[in-house]
């Protein structure tokens, strides 16, 4: 509990710091018999785990904060072994089917209904049902999400399941129309500032407004990152200043890096460099997407007027066959060539209008 | 491999009894007991050959009145013969030495002769007297005949010449006995003309004696006498002839005739021979078709060996494959590799200790024991040797220290057999190995047993082939040799099976090593096995890979190859040249069996095989599997124009036309397709197009090939995600188009440079790698410390973040003097590590010094070079593994109701905790209340040293002045902890007040 983000987190619907209408709302929801199964979506960093974790305890109360983790093993029908970690309280159960990878129906099929089968022992709590907590609901395969829409329809008297996911596009509708899908959104710049200073308060601290806004621009309204920041900032240097160096991901660095190194210069030498920085990345497990995003985003900002268009239309064609590919450097590479060979373009042209 | 050809020579001179095994070769399949030494051979060979001179001695009496017209050839025969004779004291030398130097042995002087017994003259020699007395003793009651072989063994023993007169007639049993007359024909000394007048006078007598005699005999054999005549001169004449040397150096010209015309008169003497009866009936005719019989088995079994190349004319062959017909009888018939041949020969002579039951003595040995001193290797543990040549190769001794075989371990176990029981060949089809496996298990005297892939290998079949083959010999074939198994085509055969050789192989091992008893040699293998596959990296073959004498067979020299395929097609009457057949066999990726195959369907087509005919044509070549370094060179470089179809149908006057062919695109790509297509690895081709196709040089300014490759990659990337997620291989002719692309974008006329892609490799690696670190971390995070994320958040958000808000400015001092910020910020450090279940270890770098390393490794995590991990020294990174640990400690013991007790009194507290339960029993109940308030007391003596103690101690004993239940509580006990008194000390209280 140490981490800023761990220390003052809320616990309770009550004590949230934004969308507090839509924590009444939940708490509205708990007080009903009929509780159904929910999805909360929103981007990363928006307090979705927070709300669900509020959620429980305002529904079994402080009972689920006592937590312990798990390592489960399943053999998968092809009779490879794969762990799963689970946080568990007597009344709910936290999985992260994407940790199995493509085995991820195997957990379904084997916890999740396992345990979605089991009634409570406990008879005196407060609900005859427990929760199932499936955390990055999006990386999961199709497989298992077909795996999951009987099981949540069979056992809805003795559990409920919660999704939680980035975005409802990968979800399958079946999944969708079964669950009340509950937007998280990224709080705004004012929220996060409050949240920040509030914070600085409780450790003694005083955080400079100017410093909490780049704060909040460096972070993307992601709160998790910006309390990590700021917690990195202060070990950086204790007493803030306004101006003060904010510590930055090393991913987002090199790639801006890269981006700009293609701007810098467009050969057959440095495109192999730029292989080497994408190898690097992907190595690191930035996902392919990420890259291509801020790839595009540097390139975009960085370039003419003109070719604008062109690059995003190539990004777009690039990533979306990516996703039927496995060797995503093949498609990195392709994009970062083709926005090579219209940036070439781009130039020798400027240099023939300038002749004239 | 054979980079040193003088050596091979001093190697051939070093194993010449080895090689003297291989003359003795068409002997050995009579004989039982295997390998021989010459002399054994020699011995038996004449054993052998004992019987049919003595029946041709018969023949030749009793067709005395029978002549040939071939006489005059005998005669020639005979003077060769001499020749030789007088020429090398000991035949078997002279034949080794014709071997040496490489002279394939025939007879000297082509087909004049048409006996080909070389050996006649000296097997006479020694069979002389038995022979002529066994012969005419036959004949005894004949005094006519009596009187003949007194002559004869006068004549022998009287001089060389009549000696040999008598080698003469030995080689020519089957013609008649009209040598006599040759004698006369050829010699002039009178001497000679008497002996013959009188043999002849003798003869006219027996036969008058046997009344047997025809009228016209006598005009016959003037017949004869003149037919002879015609055909031998001392001049030079006007008939095609042959100019050969006497003994006492006069020229003799002898006439050729055709074979036709030979053929021809011999059908008329025998024809007449019949005509006119014979002396002994019936029983002459039967004799006479025995040795001609003998004549013909003898013929085969001499001639066979001798000239690899059989004889083409006889009508019986026509219809046989080339492949077969012209297959290397003899060792040293292979083609094969030397090298190779010879380290697998020595390891199957190795076994001739178990087999045979005699030492195999490698010529090291035999110089180790001949005590030359120093060169008593590693053979030094076979026991006995026979030193029976010693001083005659000792020049060239240092030959084997100098080359070792490659992998045979010419050690012998227990039981005297090699270490390593199977000998596993390996190599690409069409090289021979089959054929060599055969030809030396037949050379080093075995019996071959064969189980090829077109034979049951379910494990209970091989498993019963195995120990039949092993264990059993034949009964019924009076071929007592021992087996040898040769498992063909292995690398097909069932997993199970090859698991059953090698158990059977080591179990015998073991059972031997168990127990040394009678039993033990029941399950001994006592066989060579040999094993022959195509692709030595063959899963299956994992376990037999390691035990077994492993000959890889290196490609036969284009060169060697089409040197021996002239031969055949000489021997064919096929017309071709060197050249084509180069061609040829490099157009076949030297296989020989598909070279022969070749040139046999060409002489079927027509008469002659031409370049043209060779690169024209789709024969011989075959579905070769081409190395990925050719396929990336094909894909990276425009094939410069070769002698191609084209080419040679264009001829050479448009060599401009033939240049635009050549490199078209069509030609191009049909070329890149069929390279590709060849190699079929499809993936591990792309990803080594990918990593080379940037250092390419080409002439692209604006990347618009690049782009377009780039495409064909992903392209090629959808395809194969595609195939291997749905199986839908459908798509998979599709894949090879890529190349094409890559081919016409990339290829230049230069040699490309390609390194092997291993990029792809190390990414996978390095990803796997860090997937690990990253899931170790995710494991370690404690259930409260939830907020930093999972998954993708913890890495791409917290990692890189949390190694800068692990490392605070700490100075390089003891902890307790650490400003107050220092130590709130080491505080806080030590509970996030905590929670996130990371500790600093201490490892040894590579550079030899230590490094405290955060476990899981999270400066590996997202670590991008150039930048920054954790930036903490060492002093602080020890100082914080310290404080982890204590912290650990501290969270896993159980919470007291003083959760924020000091560090340092943790442990003690609950020391102190324990002890008054421990004393409780002791006291008795009333004494509770104030049992309670001695609880500190104690606390406090035992804390004797620690400074905070100290204060207690001192609010303690104020508190208990105050309280006078204690002081005046009648019962007092001391304290006694640890293993040592010298830290005791009894305190009491008044010494305190």
């Amino acid at each position: 509990m140490s981490l800023w983000v761990d220390k003052y987190r809320p616990r309770e619907l009550s004590k949230l710091d934004f969308h507090k209408e839509q924590a009444e709302n939940l708490r509205n929801l708990c007080k009903q018999s009929d509780f159904p199964h929910l999805m909360f979506y929103g981007p990363s960093g928006a307090g979705k785990k927070t709300r669900i974790m509020c959620l429980l305890r305002e529904m079994y109360g402080s009972g689920v904060e006592r937590l312990r983790s798990e390592t489960m093993t399943f053999t998968t029908p092809s009779n490879r072994k794969v762990e799963v970690m689970t946080v568990s309280s007597n009344y709910h159960l936290e999985v992260n089917p994407s940790d199995a990878g493509m085995y991820d129906r195997t957990v379904v099929i084997d916890l999740i209904k396992q345990v979605a089968q089991t009634h409570q022992i406990e008879i005196s709590g407060q609900r005859e049902f427990k929760v199932i907590v499936i955390s990055e609901g999006d990386e999961l395969t199709k497989d298992a999400q077909h795996a999951l829409r009987r099981t949540m329809e069979k056992y809805v008297a003795t559990c409920r399941i919660i999704i939680s996911v980035n975005s409802t596009s990968r979800i399958i509708p079946a999944i969708r129309s079964r669950c009340l899908g509950i937007r998280v959104a990224a709080p705004n710049e004012t929220e996060i500032v409050s949240i920040l200073q509030n914070t600085c308060k409780r450790e003694g601290l005083a955080l400079p407004v100017e410093l909490a806004k780049r704060l909040v621009d460096k972070s993307e309204r992601n709160l998790r990152r910006a309390l990590l920041m700021l917690e990195a900032a202060k070990v950086a240097k204790a007493p803030f200043t306004a101006n003060q160096e904010i510590p930055d991901l090393d991913w987002q660095v090199f790639l801006r890096e890269t981006a700009s190194q293609i701007i810098s210069e467009q050969t057959p030498v440095k495109l192999e460099k730029i292989r080497e920085r994408l190898y690097e990345l992907l190595i690191q497990g930035v996902p392919p997407n990420l890259i291509f995003r801020g790839l595009v985003e540097q390139l975009v900002s960085n370039c003419d007027m003109s070719i604008k268009a062109k690059t995003l239309e190539f990004a777009t064609e690039y990533e979306h066959r990516m996703q039927s590919g496995a060797k995503h450097i093949f498609h990195l590479e392709a994009f970062v060539a083709q926005f090579m060979n219209i940036y070439k373009k781009f130039l020798s042209e400027l240099v023939m209008t300038d002749d004239f | 491999m054979d980079q040193y050809p003088d050596e091979n020579e001093e190697f051939e001179l070093q194993y010449q009894d080895e090689l003297e095994l291989l003359e003795d070769l068409p002997d050995e399949f009579n004989a039982y007991d295997g390998p021989s030494t010459s002399k054994q051979a020699a011995a038996k060979q004449k054993e052998n050959r004992a019987p049919p001179p003595a029946l041709k001695d018969i023949s030749r009496l009793g067709n005395s009145t029978l002549c040939s017209p071939q006489l005059s050839q005998i005669t020639f025969g005979s003077s060769q013969l001499i020749g030789e004779d007088e020429g090398d004291g000991t035949s078997t030398g002279g034949l080794v030495n014709r071997r040496l130097f490489g002279t394939p042995k025939g007879p000297p002087v082509g087909r004049g002769c048409s006996t080909p017994f070389q050996r006649m003259p000296a097997i006479a020699e020694l069979e002389n007297t038995q022979l002529t007395s066994r012969g005419f003793g036959l004949e005894k009651e004949n005094p006519a005949a009596n009187q003949l072989q007194e002559v004869g063994l006068k004549n022998v023993n009287k001089r060389r010449l009549e000696r040999d007169l008598f080698g003469d007639i030995d080689d020519l049993f089957h013609e008649s006995y009209e040598d006599p007359m040759v004698k006369k024909a050829r010699t002039e000394e009178q001497r000679d003309h008497e002996a013959i007048n009188r043999i002849l006078e003798l003869r006219r007598k027996m036969r008058e004696s046997s009344k047997t005699l025809r009228k016209d005999d006598v005009s016959r054999l003037k017949a004869l006498h003149d037919f002879k005549m015609r055909n031998l001169s001392y001049e030079i004449p006007n008939w095609p002839f042959l100019a050969i040397q006497r003994s006492d150096l006069e020229r003799i010209y002898v006439r050729f005739h055709s074979e036709e015309y030979e053929q021809r008169q011999l059908e008329l003497i025998s024809a007449r021979g019949e005509v006119a009866g014979s002396l002994l009936g019936e029983a002459k005719v039967k004799i006479w078709q025995e040795a001609g019989e003998i004549v013909l088995s003898r013929a085969a079994a001499a001639e066979d060996p001798d000239v690899t190349l059989v004889n083409s004319n006889s009508n019986s062959e026509i219809g046989r494959l080339w492949v077969d017909k012209y297959k290397p009888r003899k060792y040293i018939d292979l083609l094969s590799d030397e090298m190779t041949n010879r380290s697998l020969l020595y390891w199957l002579k190795m076994w001739d200790k178990v087999v045979f039951g005699k030492a195999f003595h490698s010529k090291r040995e035999q110089e180790a024991v001949t005590g030359e001193g120093g060169t008593a290797g590693g053979a030094g543990n076979q026991l006995n040797s026979f030193n029976k040549r010693t001083g005659k190769f000792e020049s060239n001794g240092g030959w084997r220290q100098r080359k070792s075989r490659q992998a045979l371990n010419t050690n012998v176990d227990a039981l005297g057999r090699p270490m390593q029981k199977v000998a596993l060949l390996c190599g690409p089809p069409g090289l021979g190995k089959t054929t060599l496996a055969h030809t030396i298990a037949r050379h080093a005297g075995y019996n071959v047993r064969e189980i090829n892939a077109s034979d049951d290998r379910s494990p209970e079949a091989f498993k019963l082939a195995l120990e039949n083959g092993t264990q059993m010999s034949s009964v019924l074939n009076e071929d007592k040799r021992p087996n040898c198994i040769v498992l063909d085509e292995i690398d097909g055969a069932p997993r199970q099976s090859i698991d059953y050789l090698v158990k059977f192989i080591s179990d015998a091992v073991y059972s031997k090593v168990k127990a040394k008893g009678a039993k033990a040699e029941h399950n001994v293998l006592k066989r060579p096995i040999i094993c022959i596959c195509n692709d030595v990296y063959d899963p299956a073959l994992r376990p037999l890979r390691q035990v077994a004498f492993v000959v890889s067979f290196p490609p036969i020299d284009a060169a060697r190859l089409a040197e021996r395929l002239v031969k055949i097609a000489y021997k064919e009457q096929l017309k071709t040249d060197f050249g084509s057949l180069i061609a040829l066999a490099e157009k076949s990726g030297n296989d020989v069996r598909s070279c022969i195959s070749s040139m046999q369907f060409f002489n079927a087509q027509k008469h002659s095989l031409t370049l043209q005919d060779v690169l024209n044509n789709n024969l011989g070549q075959k579905d070769r599997h081409q190395g990925l370094f050719a396929v990336w060179d094909a894909i990276f470089r425009i094939q410069r124009p070769r002698k191609t179809l084209q080419t040679d149908a264009n001829k050479v006057d448009e060599p401009a036309q033939v240049t635009m062919t050549n490199t078209s695109v069509t030609t191009r790509v049909r070329n890149v397709l069929e390279v590709v297509h060849s190699s079929g690895d499809f993936e591990r081709l792309t990803q080594g197009v990918y990593e080379n196709y940037l250092q390419q040089k080409m002439p692209d300014p604006n990347f618009t090939g690049v782009c377009e490759a780039l495409k064909w990659f992903c392209f090629t990337d959808s395809l194969q995600h595609q195939i291997s997620r749905q199986q839908n291989y459908s798509v998979y002719p599709y894949l090879q188009y890529g190349f094409v692309v890559w081919h016409l974008l990339f290829a230049t006329l230069a040699w490309p440079k390609i390194a092997f892609p291993t990029r792809g490799f190390e990414f996978q690696q390095k990803s796997t790698n860090q997937r690990n670190i990253f899931q170790a971390i995710c494991k370690g995070v404690t259930t409260s410390a939830l907020g930093v994320g999972q998954g993708r958040t913890l890495l791409l958000d917290t990692v890189p973040l949390l190694k800068r808000i692990l490392s605070p400015q700490l100075r390089s001092v003891a902890v307790q003097l650490l400003s107050p910020k220092e130590q709130q910020d080491l505080r806080h450090t030590i509970e996030v590590m905590v929670d996130l279940g990371l500790t600093f270890v201490q490892v040894k770098s590579q550079e030899g010094h230590y490094v405290f390393q955060t476990e899981p490794d999270l400066d590996a995590l997202s670590a991008f070079p150039g930048y920054t991990g954790l930036s903490l020294p060492y002093f602080s990174r020890q100082l914080i593994a310290r404080e982890v640990d204590l912290e650990r400690i501290r969270r896993a013991a159980p919470k007291g109701g003083a959760p924020s007790a000091a560090a340092a009194k943790t442990k003690p507290s609950g020391a102190a905790a324990q002890l008054p339960n421990h004393l409780q029993i002791l006291k008795p109940k009333p004494i509770s209340v104030s049992n309670m308030h001695s609880a500190p007391k104690q606390q406090l003596t035992k804390d004797f040293f620690g400074r905070i103690t100290h204060k207690t101690t001192a609010t303690n004993s104020a508190e208990e002045s105050k309280t006078d239940a204690i002081v005046k509580s009648p019962i007092w006990y001391r304290y006694k902890e640890g293993f040592n008194n010298a830290v005791r000390k009894d305190v009491h209280i008044h010494e305190l007040l």
